[in-house]
């Protein structure tokens, strides 16, 4: 086995997994449900090495064999939770198991990521077409939106970084790429700045036209002039490009009036599915301070945990802010915080250096895995951890606004734990059978 | 199948932006906690810090004897601390509750819970609870955090309505006044004396509080107790006050026909105050009582007015003791010179009438004083001179603040020639003839005339009124005792000393002062009836009394606003006083075989009292009408001829 393990990348998820442990241990410690947590949490680290060994010993190549299999058991079990799922806070996300529950999107999440990487494997000669783009979107879209009906919207989230990352590694066009982003970011964007203009009335004046950018939030005759506007604008242009015998191609005009039309009516959509809370996380975002005991409430008392704990930490299990409740959802989602409390500036670098090492030895996998399959796996595992990094801890620490997106290894949650060690099992294997010629 | 080489660069590009992404948090995390630490550090402390403070008991307040008269006893207080995590959704069920329990407006409990919580810091929601209400808060105590029963140390006046003008009393601090005083260890909720001994001493009263420091959760559940600093109570103020007699004063006062008056008691030999009682009064706990509704307590309208110091009246016939001073020790006029009272008198075409209509016929001084004759006054007044009359109004120390040291005292009003000439105006023979019966503008403050009296009593020494005994600090600084301290002397020979005390035992043995005569006492004094144009005349009665054969222990000023003449509405409150000051039983104003004919001499005076200063028209008339007859600034032709000369008849 010399050779074959990475040693660097288990040690950093086991040291991840320590410092998690540890973390939540002081964190929910005065929780009634303490005793609970903290057997969930060691049944989970069990379960997830025990998953972690099958993963490492398991041939990665047979998910790419038996991709349909793994496609329709993913589709399966998210129908099923929508059918017979167990409602949590108001998510029907949970399956009730005889001793835990379990939040099959975590699972869904990482079998996706294969499903994906075998589809652009398959289209890996045809990479630039603009099909490769659309079939990747269209292959994880009943999934996310199984996941947004739920609902779950921080889940879904973090489906678009690891699907453009995974088709940024596949080599997809740029410019299509880039056109999908565009799309997202409309409809991501818009249902924002709407909610910022309506809620600041001040800013309607600072901002050009802001009263005008307002009307468009509704499926109202504003709207559709602007979108007629749009594509008579994308025709004159083409036009008048043919007129200057520049040699762009029609289609280009049209795909950019096809993206911002379908981008207006989809921010219309999302900006009325989006709900009060999470209008407020983003308004809290941009001004904590406006409002301390509303939604700002739980960026500034993370803040505050970070900041008190100094460069050694208070100790663990003598965190002030976590103990007594300053801190919300301290052992989920803030539960970077409660390291920066107790463990001070050497806790949240060690976690900082860990994910770093962890990321830098799946991207290593990447690079040395036999196949364009494995390379594309690792890809996207790498998205989704990087992106769970920078969206959490940022969000602790107040640079990113707060989203519910836990802290993979760190946070108290069993199904993304064990899938995640499972995962770290995948990409193991992935590096494992890099020199095997079959 | 491998990836070509180009997509291992896109990866590459991907790492790189990753790893500058993890350096940005690192680099944020090295802000928040290495350089920014300080600034969380105290967040984190004060988030998870509450304070309980302990309201120090303040000082008491006691009297001369030593009996208590502000004290603290220990009452339940409901407060609220704030938790970090309270919405203010939370704050309107709780204030619903409260105010069904408290019986206090919902609004106003969730004002102030609402001040809470943006201040952070807890605040008392209601004070001195009934046991009743004590027992259903136990409940609510359970059901919302943050809500406590503490025990604390609040005001007390055991006597309740009882001197309440110079004790003063306790009230809320408004915003303002707790931004100005926050850093002096006071807090939103505490209470600060208003008036009074409670204002001016409020620095030895109040102590220091203590404070207890609790580790709180987001809710404001107790969690631990992290450390205490005891209260340090006030240091205790004594006064000169004597309970017994400033409660007989009260009460002499409230049983006088207007219910309304002041009296001012001192001691002749030091200024101290034995009494000074200002009525109507109010009780000073009912600004600590529970209060049904804040809005309806904090518009009780009290009585805060200070007669003693505050009220200006003209001094009426208890003027006379000055004018008969200026009179016998200018030499001008002899004791014994004897003057005819018709019941009228005449200056210049004006007539001035004595209380006695029918004229008290030949009178010398002491018969003049003793019976109080406006006519003898008159011509003895124009004989010394407006001038020396007014030199010693002022060596009396009337129209001039005492300087006590409570809040509002006012100068009152000078009245005289120079004054006069001062803002520009003449002075007429008929203005001296209204002075030396203390008629006029000359408007005096109770406490005022008490200094007159006490100069007579002890021949010549105006003490300074003084209020405090010894002040006892907690903080094992020495006691304070302030010394006697001289405001005026009047000098006048030991003769006229003489004369002048022995006229107004006189008044009391035999003249108008009836009312306080008390057999085995050495009492003098000297009835007033000041006209007032604007209602009832005041009454005044100004006397020292002491145990025969010993200087003088006691001078009182009495006026009772609007109660007719002095003798018998302020007279039977001097005697009370003095009874009560010499461990006497009330009794009856005057018992025996003397009861007859003061009694029909008081019912006499009292019939004729409004007409006593011998002007129908009243002060501001009568100087319009002797306008007619300017006496020193411009002599006429025909000044010889308005003499009063033919109404008097002076005798050797």
């Amino acid at each position: 086995m010399r050779g074959r393990v990475d040693w660097i990348l288990a040690g950093a998820a086991a040291g991840l997994v320590a410092i998690g442990a540890l973390g939540i241990l002081s964190a929910a410690s005065p929780l009634p449900q303490y005793a609970t947590i903290v057997q969930k949490h060691l049944a989970a680290i069990g379960l997830g090495t025990a998953l972690f060994l099958f993963g490492l010993g398991f041939n990665y190549q047979i998910y790419q064999d038996q991709s349909k299999a793994v496609y329709a058991f993913t589709i399966a079990i998210m129908v099923a939770v929508l059918v017979v799922g167990t409602h949590v806070r108001g998510q029907r996300a949970w399956f009730r198991l005889p001793f835990f529950m379990f939040q099959p999107s975590e699972l869904a999440r990482l079998l996706t990521v294969l499903v994906v990487a075998n589809f652009l494997d398959r289209r890996a000669k045809k990479s630039q077409d603009v099909l490769t783009v659309m079939g990747a979107f269209a292959i994880v879209a009943p999934v996310m939106v199984m996941i947004l009906k739920e609902p779950d919207f921080s889940s879904t989230l973090t489906f678009f970084p690891i699907l453009i990352v995974m088709l940024f590694c596949a080599g997809a066009n740029l410019a299509q790429l880039a056109a999908m982003a565009a799309y997202g970011m409309l409809t991501l964007g818009l249902p924002l700045l709407w909610t910022l203009l309506s809620t600041n009335p001040g800013w309607q004046d600072a901002v050009p036209a802001g009263a005008l950018i307002l009307h468009l939030a509704e499926f109202r005759w504003p709207l559709f002039i602007a979108l007629a506007g749009i594509v008579l604008a994308a025709y004159l242009a083409w036009r008048l490009c043919l007129m200057a015998r520049t040699q762009l191609p029609g289609i280009v005009f049209a795909v950019a009036a096809c993206v911002v039309v379908g981008g207006l009516c989809s921010a219309v959509l999302v900006n009325r599915q989006l709900k009060g809370y999470q209008r407020n996380r983003f308004v809290s975002f941009i001004a904590p301070e406006a409002d301390p005991r509303g939604a700002g409430y739980n960026v500034q008392q993370a803040q505050i945990a970070i900041g008190s704990g100094g460069l050694w930490g208070k100790g663990v299990f003598s965190g002030t802010q976590s103990r007594l409740g300053f801190l919300p959802e301290r052992h989920t989602d803030f539960i970077f915080a409660v390291i920066g409390e107790e463990m001070g500036f050497l806790g949240g670098m060690a976690v900082l250096a860990l994910y770093l090492m962890l990321i830098w030895r799946i991207v290593n996998a990447a690079r040395v895995a036999r196949d364009n399959y494995g390379y594309l796996v690792c890809c996207g595992l790498a998205a989704y951890y990087g992106f769970s990094l920078f969206v959490n801890v940022g969000m602790c620490l107040g640079i990113v606004p707060v989203a519910g997106i836990p802290l993979p290894f760190l946070s108290y949650g069993g199904s993304n734990l064990t899938t995640t060690l499972f995962a770290i099992g995948i990409a193991e294997n992935i590096y494992a059978r890099r020199y095997a010629l079959l | 199948m491998r990836q070509d080489a180009a997509a291992y660069d896109r990866l590459q590009i991907l790492w790189v932006a990753f790893y500058c992404v993890v350096g940005l948090l690192g680099v944020r995390l090295l802000q928040l906690q290495v350089l920014r630490n300080v600034s969380y550090v105290r967040q984190a402390e004060r988030n998870r810090t509450q304070i309980i403070y302990q309201t120090a008991p303040r000082g008491r307040i006691y009297d001369r004897k030593g009996e208590i008269v502000a004290t603290s006893r220990p009452t339940f207080s409901l407060i609220y601390m704030p938790g970090k995590q309270q919405g203010r959704g939370d704050l309107a069920g709780l204030a619903e509750d409260l105010s069904s329990e408290l019986g206090l407006k919902k609004e106003t409990l969730l004002n102030s819970l609402n001040d809470a919580l943006n201040e952070q810091a807890a605040v008392h929601l209601a004070e001195n609870l009934p046991l009743k209400t004590m027992f259903k808060l136990a409940e609510i105590k359970t059901v919302y955090p943050g809500v406590d029963l503490v025990v604390e140390a609040q005001r007390h006046y055991p006597r309740g309505a009882f001197a309440s003008h110079l004790l003063g009393y306790l009230g809320k601090l408004d915003h303002e006044g707790w931004k100005a005083l926050r850093l002096s260890g006071y807090r939103l909720d505490s209470r600060v004396g208003r008036s009074g001994v409670e204002k001016i001493f409020e620095r030895e009263l109040k102590g220091r509080d203590g404070e207890i420091r609790m580790e709180v959760d987001a809710q404001g559940r107790l969690k631990r107790f992290l450390g205490r600093e005891d209260w340090r109570p006030g240091g205790n103020v004594h006064l000169t006050l004597d309970a017994g007699i400033q409660a007989a004063a009260e009460e002499a006062l409230k049983s006088s026909p207007s219910k309304r008056g002041a009296a001012v008691v001192v001691d002749p030999r030091n200024g101290e105050l034995l009494a000074f009682a200002s009525v109507p009064d109010f009780d000073p706990n009912i600004f600590l009582l529970p209060a049904r509704d804040p809005s309806k307590a904090a518009a009780v309208r009290i009585p805060e007015f200070n007669l003693g110091i505050s009220g200006t009246y003209a001094p009426g016939s208890t003027f006379k003791i000055i004018t008969s001073a200026a009179m016998l020790n200018g030499r001008r006029v002899s004791a014994d010179a004897r003057v005819y009272c018709s019941g009228t008198f005449h200056v210049g075409n004006r007539m001035f009438k004595c209380w006695q209509k029918k004229g008290h016929g030949y009178q010398d001084w002491l018969n003049g004083i003793a019976n109080s004759c406006d006519v003898y006054f008159y011509q003895i007044g124009l004989r010394a001179g407006g001038e020396a009359i007014e030199r010693y109004e002022k060596m009396f120390r009337l129209g001039e603040e005492t300087k006590i040291g409570l809040f509002g005292e006012k100068p009152g009003k000078r009245f005289g020639p120079e004054e006069r000439r001062r803002r520009g105006k003449d002075w007429y023979d008929g203005d001296t003839a209204n002075l030396a019966i203390g008629q006029g503008e000359l408007l005096v403050t109770p406490i005022q005339m008490a200094g007159v009296i006490m100069a007579v009593a002890n021949r010549g020494t105006i003490w300074r009124p003084q209020f405090v005994r010894r002040i006892e600090y907690s903080d094992g600084r020495g006691a304070y005792e302030p010394k006697p301290e001289v405001m005026g002397r009047v000098d006048l020979r030991p003769e006229v000393w003489d004369l002048l005390q022995k006229g107004l035992e006189r008044v009391v043995e035999a003249g108008t002062g009836g009312a306080v005569r008390i057999p085995g006492l050495m009492v003098a004094g000297k009835t007033g009836t000041a006209q007032n144009p604007h209602g009832a005349d005041h009454g005044w009665f100004v006397s020292y009394a002491g145990r025969p054969g010993e200087p003088p222990a006691l001078a009182a000023a009495v006026l009772v606003q609007h109660g007719g003449h002095g003798g018998s509405a302020a007279g039977p409150v001097a005697r009370r006083i003095i009874e009560s000051a010499f461990w006497l039983k009330p009794s009856a104003p005057a018992g025996g075989t003397a009861a007859e004919p003061i009694e029909r001499r008081l019912v006499e005076e009292g019939g004729a009292g409004a007409a006593e200063p011998g002007e129908v028209g009243g002060p501001r008339k009568a100087r319009a009408l002797a306008k007619t007859k300017p006496a020193s600034t411009q002599p006429r032709p025909a000044r010889p001829a308005q003499r009063p000369a033919p109404s008097v008849e002076i005798s050797e």
